[in-house]
């Protein structure tokens, strides 16, 4: 017995490897799916978007790369559903340059999901270097920092763009965060401009995000594949942060009863010594 | 002039942004308006430093054959392929590389740069399961806080964790009570006596343990993530920031210069 | 579904199980990926310079702007030319002016966003009121040890990382406190961990069994 536990406490990595890629793999396969309900921040921030009146004006921030894609992706896709049907015009910029294009792929598959059409419903500006610069000068005159949209279209060119000039015609940001920005966001635009902002991130980032909400410097945090999967399903599109849900719960008690597993094998040893 | 210069442009340029905040007027608000548009422009090219090094170094490995020259060389080739590709879009088909029709972005972003990028990362699934499994150890009252408090929030944050959790922890409580148990074997008098009432009062645990987690275990998530986690953050991130101001202030002031070597 | 047909993403599941092939042992599959990753992430960036610096910002802007505000991105365009000399290694040591006024922006916009933007409004959201009035019974003992919670893991937890005074006395008993907070925030802070990092498997097993086999 106590040699179980002894090799318990010293399984080879790549058996640990194997056997969370098959966790992974197999409730994809199965397509598992575990119901739970929205989390209060989660529905916080849907009902802040669905109550905004038709035509207000949301900001999308994409500060996230493929690195965490699979966690923001679905999020932004689902965001951008729910904008899009409640007939909110989107504006789309970012301070990740190797990230950008993914929102604007997103950006661009949900517009045309939705029949929108570029320029008057929705826009992409791209990108600009300088980060609190950026935003600072956001807060005096959009031109200033983007005087185009990222094709060279003067921005008075594009009808959503035409009363839109700073902070004051942006009814809510959505920063979606995989790193520092979303700070910068809260430091800037929020406490300088008075900038309602929601904030969608990465679950390495999310825990360090409670403090602004309940400073209530955010109004609302979508946190994680979590995150994602319920605003799905407050948009009523399960996709793929829904699907991966499953998986998630799988390989947690996996990752616990490996932790215990290691743990009895500590002891066992430990004892013996 | 080679340090002297630069001490100054970080004190005039530094100051003046700590001035624009509390008098926001003329000419400091519109002062500050001009330098950020400046750092906007120039802010862009301290993603290229470190180009050179990054290709010279790489070119060396080729050129003598050293160790890794062959996939030196593929960084190299990847370096032109992507240039090419990105400004040949512009250039030959009058478009941005990033509009949603572009090769660029259809074909070489997504099926080669975005697959790269995210399973490199990908990867950390693995490794931090395994780093869990291998250093994760409840050795004192600390370590043990800190995993249970891991626990909770690992299984009151996925779907179907609150089912599973009453279990888990109801099966670490009688492991408990099954140590203490053979711990008293070991011993006599009242240390015997001791181990055999914490074993009990842990069996005793079980049911109420198991209670609460099966009906609360989500509520706890939350308050663990709302309060106790929020509070402590937040004095680690007020810490950071003093810290933070502290070292800017070195840097405006000319104390720090680590940045002109 | 069936298996993909489309070139691209045989590309793509070979690029990802390259990539995943480390696992096993550090091979050239893996080597040659991350090079590639490489070598392409330096060049996006000079392409991203390009479009969305260089081309909109300085020469549009001189194309466009007129009067002052076109003659005044002389200096932006000047200080950019410093940052280059980077390149010159005789002359190197000039793109510090450059990096100088970054690096001075950089000071001066970090401690005006934090102090504004993070120190006075989080210090102001923590003067919470101990007695929390106004509800049951039960609500209002939850409530309020919520507050007092709240300020003495906030206060414990500077105090645990306030190394200037030697930890003795009553500082000791706080920052102990301070650390049981901590434990909490790590544990709850290493759980969204592993939820971030197998959501990023799970991105990437989706794109093998859905995009590419098709099995899902």
């Amino acid at each position: 017995m106590r040699e179980f536990l002894e090799k318990a406490g010293n399984i080879d990595r790549r058996i640990i490897y194997l056997i969370i890629f098959l966790a992974v793999a197999t409730t994809i396969l199965v397509k598992a799916r575990f119901k739970s309900s929205p989390l209060p921040e989660v529905q916080r921030s849907y009902k802040i978007i669905n109550d905004l009146p038709s035509g207000s004006v949301v900001m999308f921030s994409i500060d996230y790369d493929a690195s965490s894609m699979p966690e923001l992706d679905p999020m932004l896709r689902a965001m951008l559903r729910h904008c899009f049907k409640k007939n909110l015009k989107v504006i789309m910029l970012g301070h990740w340059p190797l990230g950008l294009p993914l929102g604007q792929l997103a950006l661009d598959d949900i517009a045309r999901e939705y029949h929108k059409k570029y320029g008057t419903d929705y826009v992409f500006l791209g990108y600009r270097p300088g980060l609190q610069a950026v935003m600072l000068n956001l807060g005096k005159e959009i031109r200033s920092v983007f005087a185009t949209d990222y094709k060279g279209t003067p921005l008075d060119s594009l009808p959503l763009m035409r009363n839109v000039h700073n902070y004051n015609d942006i009814a809510i940001l959505v920063g979606l965060e995989a790193g520092s920005v979303g700070d910068a966001w809260v430091q800037f635009a929020n406490a300088r401009f008075n900038q309602k902002i929601i904030l969608g991130s990465t679950a390495v980032i999310t825990p360090d995000l409670y403090p602004y909400l309940q400073a209530g410097q955010i109004v609302g945090l979508i946190g994680g594949l979590r995150g994602a999967s319920d605003y799905e399903t407050l948009v009523e599109h399960p996709a793929m942060a829904s699907l991966g849900m499953a998986s998630q719960t799988v390989v947690h008690v996996l990752i616990i009863l490996l932790i215990l597993l290691g743990n009895i094998g500590y002891f066992a040893t430990r004892r013996k010594k | 002039m080679k340090r002297e210069v630069p001490l100054f442009i970080t004190f005039i340029t530094g100051i003046l942004i700590i001035i624009a905040l509390f008098i926001p007027h003329k000419p400091f608000g519109q002062l500050q308006t001009t330098f950020n548009d400046w750092l906007i422009i120039v802010g862009g090219f301290t993603m290229i430093l470190g180009l050179d090094s990054l290709l010279l170094h790489n070119w060396e490995k080729i050129k003598r054959k050293k160790e890794g020259w062959l996939s030196a060389a593929f960084l190299i080739a990847s370096f032109f392929i992507t240039l090419f590709w990105g400004f040949g879009e512009g250039i030959f088909f009058h478009r941005n590389p990033f509009d949603a029709s572009a090769t660029f972005l259809r074909y070489f972003y997504t099926y080669i740069f975005v697959p790269l990028q995210s399973t490199m990362f990908s990867l950390l699934a693995f490794f931090i399961a395994s780093a869990a499994y291998r250093a994760f150890r409840a050795k004192d009252p600390n370590s043990t806080l800190l995993l249970s408090a891991a626990a909770l929030v690992m299984l009151g944050r996925v779907p179907g964790g609150q089912a599973v959790a009453p279990w888990i922890f109801a099966f670490v409580l009688l492991l408990l009570a099954y140590y203490f148990f053979n711990e008293s074997k070991k011993t006599s008098g009242t240390q015997q006596t001791v181990y055999i009432i914490l074993a009990i009062i842990t069996l005793i645990l079980i049911y109420p343990v198991f209670y609460i987690l099966l009906h609360y275990l989500n509520g706890i998530a939350d308050w663990i993530m709302n309060i106790p986690q929020m509070a402590a953050k937040r004095g680690i991130w007020i810490g950071i920031s003093l810290g933070g101001i502290a070292m800017s202030l070195r840097i405006i002031f000319g104390i720090e210069k680590t940045y002109l070597r | 579904m069936s298996i993909s047909l489309n070139p691209w993403v045989w590309i793509a599941a070979f690029l990802t199980l390259s990539m995943m092939s480390f696992l096993y042992k550090d091979n050239i599959f893996y080597k040659i990926g991350e090079h590639i990753y490489v070598g392409s992430s330096a060049a996006f960036m000079l392409i991203y310079l390009w479009y969305f610096d260089v081309k909109p910002k300085l020469i549009d802007g001189f194309i466009n702007n007129t009067g002052f505000s076109r003659w005044i991105l002389i200096i932006p365009a000047f200080l950019s030319l410093l940052m280059l000399m980077r390149f010159v290694r005789p002359v190197a040591w000039i793109s510090r002016w450059a990096i100088a006024f970054t690096v001075g922006m950089g000071a001066g916009l970090g401690i005006t966003g934090l102090l504004q933007g993070f120190l006075v409004p989080q210090i102001k959201a923590t003067i919470l009121p101990l007695y929390v009035s106004g509800h049951s019974t039960l609500m209002t003992i939850y409530l309020s040890l919520n507050n007092i919670l709240l300020i003495l893991g906030t206060l414990s937890a500077i105090v645990y990382f306030y190394f200037s005074k030697e930890h003795t006395g009553p500082v000791k008993k706080i920052s102990q406190i301070g650390i049981t907070f901590i434990m909490v925030a790590f544990g709850a802070s290493f759980g969204y961990t592993v939820m971030a990092r197998i959501s990023l498997l799970i991105g990437r097993v989706y794109f093998l069994l859905h995009n590419w086999l098709g099995l899902v």
